[in-house]
């Protein structure tokens, strides 16, 4: 599955784009090319809906609450490989002083930084818990009772698996900059 | 500890983390966290607004105007429309001084209303501007420079992925957004082209090493018409179909995209390993945006929790700071910040701080919203991390041409852009020519 990364030519600093315990990284490129093919068929489905509208008035049902709950799956789906390819945005001006002068410090900082994220992520996790819970026992729905309803239950677990593959992404990171910390040569 | 207090600190607090280089997205939702924890006083409050901002934040249509325009411009940065562009303008200005600096600023003008991200654009232009502008000795710091600097227009002229960005925060449509972006994106490019014709004429030796005119390939009128026809039918469909009312903005980045892959199927500029490339790309920068919006979005409630844009409301009157006094400060502020931070990120970080001060000096928020995107775009120029800067450089891969000769060569271009804003400032009623 390495192939699916080939896009990312700048893989970042240290641990990005490195294989990860438990094969997890391969996980989340399987996770991510599930995410890839949704957004083409989120592109196709919105064409035959205008299509479908503008031609033969005939639009497609349900287009709108597809995109509306497609775009959340896709973002959490997405989110742990992304994570991993090192494409999070963030001001890496001075992680890159402090590497040129201090391989270990930087390595520190990274290691910091992961922990924090992977922390911040498995709140994420605590926080969306109760709503997949209230989903599934209230059997929450997006759209309209009678015209086209989506079951919210299973978009909140693509959300909860996601974001604890995310918090996972970042611990592994964080383990990996620590090994940077003790010896920064061999990895 | 009073709320506006709590407020202010992790507000510091945050900037302070992001600029040792905490990933932004956790920064905003760590802070915003630990803000609502400490104003309400439990952890409950804190886990609903995380859940809240995670679960119904993005669930919405309109988001789906991401990752379809993005898709979209990547495409078309695929399907050699850039380098037709190019040899049309090329043919047109070859007689002008500084001819093929006004070209590329022309070919990215009209290449912006295909495409809305300025990394495309520069990514785009450095392959096919530079070279061609080295070949007839111009300077390298011109050369680069030219491309670095004309690249702001892909997130001006619509399509533009900080319009989108911007029109979600300020509750406006994408479509007016789009629209507010496109006089003064020709206002920015004619002053572009005026700025690259003077230097030409008083400064020859900073743009051309000797005078000399390129052997430009004869080209009849139906040739460049054909060379054309792909680009102006895409900003007529997509752009077109928004104002006709044909299709919403997604189903406008929906139609584009389509259009944009079948343009590079027919040209043979697309395989199945390239697609799939381009898609997960278009993955990448969807996940990395729309995740900082969900971020942004619990910043944004921990905001209006603790009362802080109110409390700069007063303040501001307090000390009689007037709309010239804000304007002054919140440019000052994004540029700045634009120095270190990426254009989305800084708009995510400040607007939802700002915006309601902007409001409540009955502000025109599209106005504001066309002075912001500038601002913000200046800082894809600006050192020491300067995104178009690095696209470009990163694209040449030419060791001769360093970061500083390209930073130098932008510099003239960030003050047209000065300029622009001030422009705006002065006749606001060129964001919104139609109404």
């Amino acid at each position: 599955m390495e192939s699916l990364s080939d896009g990312d030519s700048d893989v970042g600093l240290g641990a990005y784009g490195k294989p990860q315990p438990f094969g997890l990284h391969h996980v989340t490129a399987w996770m991510n090319a599930v995410g890839t093919l949704l957004i083409f068929v989120l592109l196709v489905i919105t064409n035959l809906d205008v299509a479908g509208r503008d031609l033969l008035n005939r639009p497609l049902r349900g287009t709108t609450e597809l995109m509306s709950v497609g775009i959340v799956v896709v973002v959490f789906l997405q989110l742990p490989n992304t994570l991993w390819a090192g494409r999070f945005p963030r001001a890496d001006f001075l992680i890159e002083y402090v590497n040129k002068r201090s391989p270990r410090l930087a390595a520190g900082m990274q290691c910091v930084f992961h922990l924090v994220g992977a922390i911040m992520l498995t709140v994420l996790c605590a926080a969306i818990w109760p709503e997949l819970f209230r989903a599934w026992e209230l059997g929450d729905f997006f759209g309209a009772m009678n015209d086209f309803a989506i079951p919210l239950w299973p978009v909140r677990l693509v959300m909860l698996v996601g974001s604890a593959c995310c918090a996972l992404t970042f611990l592994f990171l964080a383990i990996a900059d620590l090994r940077r910390v003790s010896d920064p040569v061999r990895s | 500890m009073t709320p506006v207090l709590t407020g202010v600190l992790s507000l510091i607090a945050m900037v302070v983390l992001i600029f040792t280089g905490l990933h932004i997205a956790v920064a905003l939702l760590l802070l915003s966290f630990i803000g609502v924890f400490l104003i309400r006083g439990h952890f409950d409050p804190a886990l609903a607004m995380l859940a809240q901002a995670a679960s119904d934040t993005i669930q919405s249509h309109d988001f789906g105007v991401v990752p379809l325009f993005v898709l979209m411009g990547l495409l078309v940065s695929n399907a050699q429309l850039g380098s037709d562009l190019f040899d049309v303008a090329n043919r047109i200005c070859r007689k002008i001084a500084g001819g093929l600096g006004i070209a590329t600023v022309f070919a990215n003008a009209v290449f912006a209303g295909i495409t809305g991200i300025s990394i495309a654009s520069a990514a785009v232009f450095t392959k096919v501007a530079v070279p061609e502008m080295l070949r007839c000795r111009y300077t390298p710091e011109f050369a680069t420079g030219c491309v670095a600097g004309s690249s702001v227009l892909g997130m001006l002229i619509p399509p533009s992925l900080l319009m989108i960005i911007y029109a979600f925060l300020a509750e406006r449509s994408v479509g007016e957004m789009f629209l507010a972006g496109v006089a003064p994106g020709i206002l920015l490019a004619t002053l572009f082209s005026g700025g690259i014709y003077l230097m030409a004429k008083f400064r020859p030796a900073a743009v051309q090493e000797v005078s000399f005119k390129p052997q430009v390939a004869p080209m009849n009128f139906i040739e460049a018409a054909v060379k054309l026809a792909p680009v102006l039918a895409m900003v007529g469909l997509v752009i077109g179909g928004i104002y006709a009312g044909f299709f919403t903005a997604t189903e406008a980045g929906a139609v584009g995209a389509l259009a944009a892959l079948f343009i590079a199927l027919a040209r043979r500029r697309l395989d199945r390993q390239i697609f799939w490339q381009v898609l997960v790309e278009t993955g990448r920068i969807t996940v990395s945006v729309l995740f900082l919006i969900i971020a942004a979005n619990l910043y944004s409630r921990m905001l209006a929790l603790s009362a802080l844009p109110q409390g700069i409301v007063s303040w501001m009157t307090a000390a009689e700071f007037g709309m010239a006094g804000f304007l002054a400060m919140y440019l000052l502020i994004v540029i700045f910040l634009g120095c270190f931070i990426d254009s989305v990120s800084i708009m995510l970080i400040v607007l939802p701080l700002l915006l309601p001060v902007a409001k409540s000096l009955n502000i025109d928020l599209v106005w504001f919203g066309v002075i912001t995107v500038i601002a913000v775009e200046i800082g894809l120029l600006t050192p020491p991390f300067g995104l178009s800067v690095y696209t470009v450089r990163s694209t040449l891969a030419d060791d001769r041409i360093s970061l500083l000769t390209i930073f130098r060569g932008s510099a003239p271009f960030v003050g047209m852009m000065l300029l622009t804003v001030l422009i705006l400032i002065i006749f606001p009623g060129i964001c919104q020519p139609f109404n």
